[in-house]
């Protein structure tokens, strides 16, 4: 069997434990359902000393609608499951209901926290893999053992892929997330928390830890939607992923677009805010144009690595198709 | 044939619960990996980061000396060679002086427990000298530098098998064809995906006497290699199969773990368990071979084959495994259900630096049915005949020989196509289906068992024994490997239905050389129709002396006694009946304990009269039609196989929902072949692996697989117990080929290569696109497109 | 190697326990290698095939990427809970349909499927539909069956549930006697 390294747990029940608990032990490691970290360390890309389980607080399981604050606050340790099952979620953010029951499987996803899963570690053909894989490639890479890149040849900075389905979303519905830590709290930006760098990809500081998702309530009439494809329609990480957001003026499908948000991930280690989108604002929802001139925006900007399976022109082309298809059925119904 | 002379059905294609279901349901049945001894040890294997090396030194005192390591082994303690095939032992249990491939074994360490050996093995140090690495068959038959011979033991550079066959004039029947049908396909590699992964424990006895436990579905094999390699009398060696968990081919030979727990369960004097990690299942492989098969095919203009011409690359990997057999069924397997006219191949097998490949579920003859049926549907489009019309007209028919001169003798084959033909509604729906959505068919055949075993000899190839209790009970002891499919059931089906019991009352003991008679293994589909007739055999006779018994206390003739539903009947009168227990009293004072083998030996006039002409002879065949129905999205190359139709011919379904249930995995199998799966090592990075675990290795899952139609066929064959033949490995062949004439249909795209990848589908119906663009091809089903947006 | 030992309590199939094992363990090893409930299956090392199913406080989990920590505290179900104070003649619903449509052929990866179909038709007030079976089974990959005689029975045993619960059963076991029909 595929063994953990060794390594010591605790368990704290408050979050005050858990900050102190990261003080005392610089290096230890957070744990909260565990699906990615734990394959991870049987693939031995990290050896952390000590390990905190996050599975008893309970107080950051709740999803709470803020009116008062004009959020929907999420605790960090609620289930991928329940937020794809929750009816406020399914009413306020569908497109986060459909990432959210999207990710891996349904074992997978009664287990992963929101937590977890936008502290997902970046993913790569060349890094996910054993020790012993790992040193049949030559001793690694820059995120492992070694000091090369396998998909950018010479390349001195990691490329390994963003992989998260629900990311991508929660950057279009401009979330934000609380971070608790030795300074106190502070609430962060989805769109800026994420760097272009596999080896450090986000602005967590040491000692930190993501208590709540917050995402501000609709404030106009929108559309949206995930389009994830993957090989498989269960298990497998998205090759490729799509959040789409246009805020309009009315309810019917000939409302003038207010404003859009295209996110895309699986490119680096960085999701991609598409920009340039201007020419669409203004526009009716329905107009055909709005979907070619959208998806083409984001063919041009987004440009896939060999940093997951299939080829990058491939990827690269279906981004284009399934957010031109996604935004022509948003415009339907 | 066998069992025709039984008085009724009562137990014959019904549906069964089997006999060995409950209890793995229960999660009460102990698998390998959850034998546990006291004391007992855990071992783990080193193995090569390398392609290809030369082992300079290995050092293992720093693992010695660890505490809680009891147990150090490296290739010089299992010097002698072993190989599945006799004539092919090229591989050691442990690397020797080399390496070839990545994950080759090179040292055991067995320790107190799993982390300690994996610390331990950490601990050797190995030299290595690098050698160039070859991962394409070509380049390695083209090398001449001996320094560069993959395998150690080969004797022919890196050529492992060559076959050359030729039947009647084929470039003479090519010439005078209406059609010649060229092609060129690749058959990418798979591996099998058995749930669970390989594990064995040993254990050694004061006696001496060495059992070994393995996930093995050839307990046989194993004991003879196992004596070899270990220079241990096989009287000393008990193998046990506990039940398995899935093996596919995977676990047709035998590994090195095997030989490690045992060695080192007798250098340490502890039991010894080993456990492959997912990965190294990968490593051990022995899947379907890639192969690169060039294909031309001469018809008539009615759609009459004239010839075939084959010429067929397999790239083998480092060792041979079944290699020679696997290069000879690459070329025999072919000639049905097709009568051929004329037929040469040419089937070359190469050694690379790679997993070796071996059997996988339609052992070296899925990769030319994939070829040969295209063509056949190349050749239906060009003359304009109906797939399924040119198919039928080429049928061997019952009772026929074959090109290679193999006797078929029952053979289903039209019903077969009739019936999903039906099914699918392809008369009417084919005509009218839009762009993008298709149908396609293909059929094939399969052998039930091969008539010379894997090392020659004249003994039975089957044998069983049974003893019958006053109790009413009998016992089965029979040494063939049940690994899912469900052959333990299917002995005590034959039990049931001669002597009268419920299945309940069948206790079946298989796979334990120690208390089961010989059986060669769950290979080739053998084990229906050999142990099967064996175990018909055995349990006649006992019927025989069952019935007597009762007939002479009643007075009445034996015909009259029928032994059914926990009795013994009077034929005449049902009124007068016994209990079997009773009965068996009565048959066990007559005639002492009851008890009988049977044995099965296979016909011997059945193949060709030519050096090769036994290989791939079987005593029956199996046929087989599918028919798939596809969604091709020609923007994304996305093909999404809705339903897949399969009717195939077991002679007779035993056990009806058991044969089902191998038509539906078969089917599935080949379905995630055509799409998705992909066993390539990557030579851009030292020929690692692409993704050695089951994310990366896509096996489909509830989501992914189509709705799978089932239908038996039951065209009873003369060599078959009651007229069954195989169900386990046929009806895998033309599933994938069905899915590739289903694409034509539906966007007019050839794919000879495999998988059907989005990207690749993509590519192929954008150059389409480009050619109907360049006037070069008309657009496909143009005049549908036209009439429905019409 | 040794290292310092958790002191779990935890319930197991309805009963306490109270098991000590390395920090490092994740629960499959707890259950397979402490408990001896060698029901759930080791597969794939790392939640790629499901053959390690449990329920952790009735909800499937992978026990192999659950550590032994994350279940102190909780009530565990593994697939022999399925079968307990099950006498002769009476079988888990699930079971005895799996059984009837030989729906497990090695059996390997049943134990896993055998706890995430459970959680699908507990309580169920209509009959499962064969794509929802297929939805809440997509995590585990069965390699013999192509799913079709898995598909049936889950089907056919959510429709026994329902026909005990409404016989007053509560979702009592079904008797398994009598004949095998042929339900195709």
């Amino acid at each position: 069997m595929l063994r953990l390294p060794h390594f010591q747990v605790s368990a704290p029940t408050t979050v005050e434990e858990v900050v102190a608990a990261l003080k005392e032990e610089p290096g230890a490691r957070l744990v909260a359902g565990g699906t990615d970290l734990l394959p991870n360390l049987k693939h031995r890309l990290e050896a952390p000393e000590q390990l905190i389980s996050l599975g008893r607080l309970t107080s950051l399981r709740g999803i709470v609608r803020d009116d008062a604050a004009g959020v929907l606050r999420i605790g960090s340790q609620v289930r991928l499951a329940e937020i794809a099952a929750d009816p406020q979620v399914a009413e306020l953010f569908p497109s986060l209901a459909t990432s959210a029951g999207l990710v891996a499987s349904p074992s997978i996803r009664n287990t992963a926290t929101i937590g977890g899963n936008v502290n997902l570690d970046v993913r790569c053909r060349y890094v996910n893999q054993s020790e012993f894989w790992r040193g049949g490639i030559g001793g690694g890479c820059l995120k492992s053992e070694g000091d090369v890149c396998h998909v950018v040849p010479k390349g001195r900075n990691c490329v390994a892929a963003m992989s998260s389905d629900n990311v991508p979303v929660l950057i279009s519905l401009g979330a934000s997330l609380v971070l608790v830590g030795p300074e106190g709290a502070r609430e962060v930006a989805m769109a800026d928390y994420y760097r272009a760098d596999g080896l450090r990809h986000t602005k967590a500081e040491e000692g930190e830890l993501t208590t709540e998702v917050r995402i501000p309530l609709p404030t106009t009439p929108r559309r949206v939607d995930y389009v994830k494809w993957a090989v498989r329609k269960s298990i497998d990480f998205p090759l490729v992923s799509v959040a789409l957001r246009f805020d309009l003026d009315g309810e019917g499908v000939d409302a003038a677009i207010t404003a859009v948000q295209v996110v895309v991930g699986v490119l680096g280690a960085k999701p991609r805010q598409v920009s340039r989108l201007e020419a669409v604002i203004g526009r009716a929802m329905n107009d055909p144009e709005v979907a070619l001139l959208v998806s083409e925006a984001t063919f041009k900007q987004c440009k896939p690595l060999p940093n997951v399976p299939y080829e990058p022109a491939y990827r690269r082309q279906m981004i284009r198709v399934y957010t031109r298809r996604a935004i022509q059925a948003l415009a339907q119904g | 044939m066998p069992g025709e002379d039984r008085d009724r059905d009562w137990q014959i294609g019904k549906v069964h619960r089997k006999v060995d279901a409950m209890e793995r349901m229960r999660g009460i049945t102990r698998y390998t990996d959850d034998l546990k001894l006291p004391g007992m040890l855990h071992a783990k294997i080193l193995r090569s980061p390398h392609p290809h090396a030369k082992i300079l030194s290995i050092d293992t005192s720093a693992a010695e000396a660890m505490p809680g390591v009891f147990g150090v082994v490296t290739g010089q303690d299992f010097r002698i060679p072993y190989g599945i095939i006799p004539w092919t032992p090229d591989e050691n249990a442990l690397a020797v002086d080399k390496v070839c491939h990545v994950g080759d074994g090179v040292a055991c360490v067995a320790a107190v427990d799993e982390d300690t050996a994996i610390a331990a093995i950490a601990a050797i140090k190995v030299e290595y000298e690098e050698l160039r690495a070859f991962y394409d068959p070509e380049e390695a038959l083209a090398n001449r530098d001996r320094e560069l011979t993959i395998n150690p033991y080969a004797r022919k550079g890196n050529l492992s098998k060559h076959v050359v066959l030729e039947f009647g004039d084929v470039e003479g029947s090519l010439e005078g064809a209406d059609l010649v049908v060229a092609g060129d396909y690749f058959f990418e590699g798979t591996t099998h995906g058995a749930i669970e992964p390989h594990c064995a424990v040993a254990q050694v006895e004061p006696n001496g006497i060495l059992t070994v436990w393995s996930a093995t579905q050839v307990s046989h094999y194993l004991h003879r290699e196992l004596s070899k390699v270990l220079e241990i009398p096989p009287h000393q060696i008990r193998v046990i199969q506990p039940p398995l968990g899935g093996a596919f081919g995977g676990k047709s030979e035998p590994f090195d773990l095997e030989f490690c727990v045992a060695k080192l369960a007798l250098v340490c004097g502890r039991p010894v368990k080993l456990l492959y990690t997912r990965e190294e299942v990968f490593y051990s492989h022995r899947g379907r071979h890639p192969m690169k098969m060039k294909y031309r095919t001469g018809f008539t203009k009615e759609g009459k084959i004239t010839g075939v011409s084959a010429k067929t690359i397999l790239d083998g990997g480092a060792y041979s495994s079944f290699g020679l057999v696997t290069t000879y069924y690459s070329g025999q397997l072919l000639c049905a259900p097709y009568d051929f006219g004329s037929y040469r191949f040419e089937s070359t097998r190469a050694y690379t630096n790679k997993p070796a490949c071996g059997p996988k579920r339609g052992h070296g003859s899925v990769q030319p049915r994939f070829a040969i049926e295209i063509q056949l549907d190349k050749a239906a489009v060009a003359l304009g005949i109906d797939p399924i019309e040119l198919r039928r007209r080429n049928d061997i028919g019952s009772d026929s020989v074959t090109v290679n001169e193999f006797r078929v003798g029952s053979n289903g084959f039209q019903e077969c196509l009739t019936r999903v033909e039906t099914a699918s509604g392809w008369q009417e729906r084919r005509p009218s289906l839009p762009y993008g959505q298709g149908l396609g068919v293909a059929g094939s055949t399969y052998i039930s068992g091969t008539n010379y075993p894997i090392y020659p000899n004249e003994m039975p190839q089957a044998a069983v024994q049974i003893c019958l209790d006053r109790s009413g009970r009998a016992r089965v002891f029979s040494g063939a490997n049940d690994i899912g499919q469900g052959s333990n059931t299917m002995l005590a089906v034959i039990v049931s239905e001669e002597l009268g019991l419920p299945l309940d009352d069948i206790r079946v003991l298989s796979a334990d050389t120690d208390l089961c008679p010989v059986d060669l293994g769950a290979y080739s589909s053998r084990i229906t129709l050999m142990v099967g007739n064996a175990c018909l055999n055995a349990a006649q006779k006992l019927r025989r002396k069952v019935c007597e018994a009762v007939a002479k206390r009643w007075e009445i003739p034996r015909k009259r006694v029928v032994l059914a539903k926990r009795m013994a009947l009077d034929l005449e009168n049902p009124e007068r009946n016994v209990s079997s227990a009773e009965a068996f009293a009565w048959a066990e004072a007559d005639n002492g304990l009851l008890g009988e083998v049977g044995s099965y030996n296979t016909p011997k006039d059945r193949h060709g009269d030519y050096r090769g002409g036994t290989i791939g002879a079987s005593p029956a065949y199996s046929f087989t039609a599918h028919l798939a129905e596809v969604d091709v999205d020609p923007e994304t190359g996305l093909v999404d196989v809705k339903t897949i139709w399969v009717a195939h011919d077991c002679g007779k379904a035993l056990s009806k929902r058991i044969v089902e249930g191998q038509i539906e995995g078969s089917t599935y199998m080949g379905f995630g072949e055509a799409l998705m799966e992909q066993h390539i090592v990557d030579p851009e990075h030292r020929g690692v692996h692409t993704g050695p675990n089951l994310l990366d290795y896509r096996m489909p899952t509830f989501l992914d697989t189509p709705t799978i139609d089932a239908m038996i066929v039951e065209a009873a064959d003369a060599n078959g117990p009651y007229g069954a033949k195989e169900a386990g490995e046929g009806p895998l062949h033309s599933s994938i080929p069905a899915i590739a004439n289903a694409i034509y249909d539906a966007v007019g795209i050839r794919l000879d290569t495999l998988p059907f990848s989005p990207p690749k589908v993509l590519a192929a119906i954008e150059e389409r696109q480009r050619r109907v663009e360049a006037g070069e091809l008309p657009p496909h089903k143009a005049e549908r497109t036209a009439r429905r947006s019409a | 190697m040794t290292q310092a030992a958790l002191l779990l309590t935890m319930k197991v199939n309805g009963d306490p326990v109270e098991v000590a094992a390395p920090a490092h363990w994740t629960l499959l090893e707890v259950l397979r290698y402490k408990l001896d409930l060698i029901g759930s299956k080791q597969g794939c090392d790392k939640g790629d095939c499901g053959a390690c199913t449990v329920q952790i406080d009735g909800v499937p989990a992978l026990a192999c990427l659950t550590l032994a920590i994350q279940a102190e505290g909780r009530s565990v179900t593994t697939v022999e809970g399925l079968s307990l104070g099950q006498g002769p003649g009476r079988v888990h619903p699930l079971l005895d349909a799996f059984d009837r449509y030989d729906a497990a052929q090695c059996g390997f990866c049943t134990p896993g499927i055998l706890m995430a179909a459970e959680s699908l038709v507990r309580e169920r007030r209509a009959p499962v539909t064969r794509d929802e079976a297929a939805a809440a089974l997509a995590g585990n990959l069965c390699r013999c069956t192509g799913y079709t005689k898995i598909l049936d029975a889950v089907v056919d045993a959510s429709e026994q549930i329902l026909a005990n619960v409404a016989k007053g059963g509560a979702g009592e076991p079904s008797t398994s006697e009598g004949e095998v029909s042929d339900a195709r």
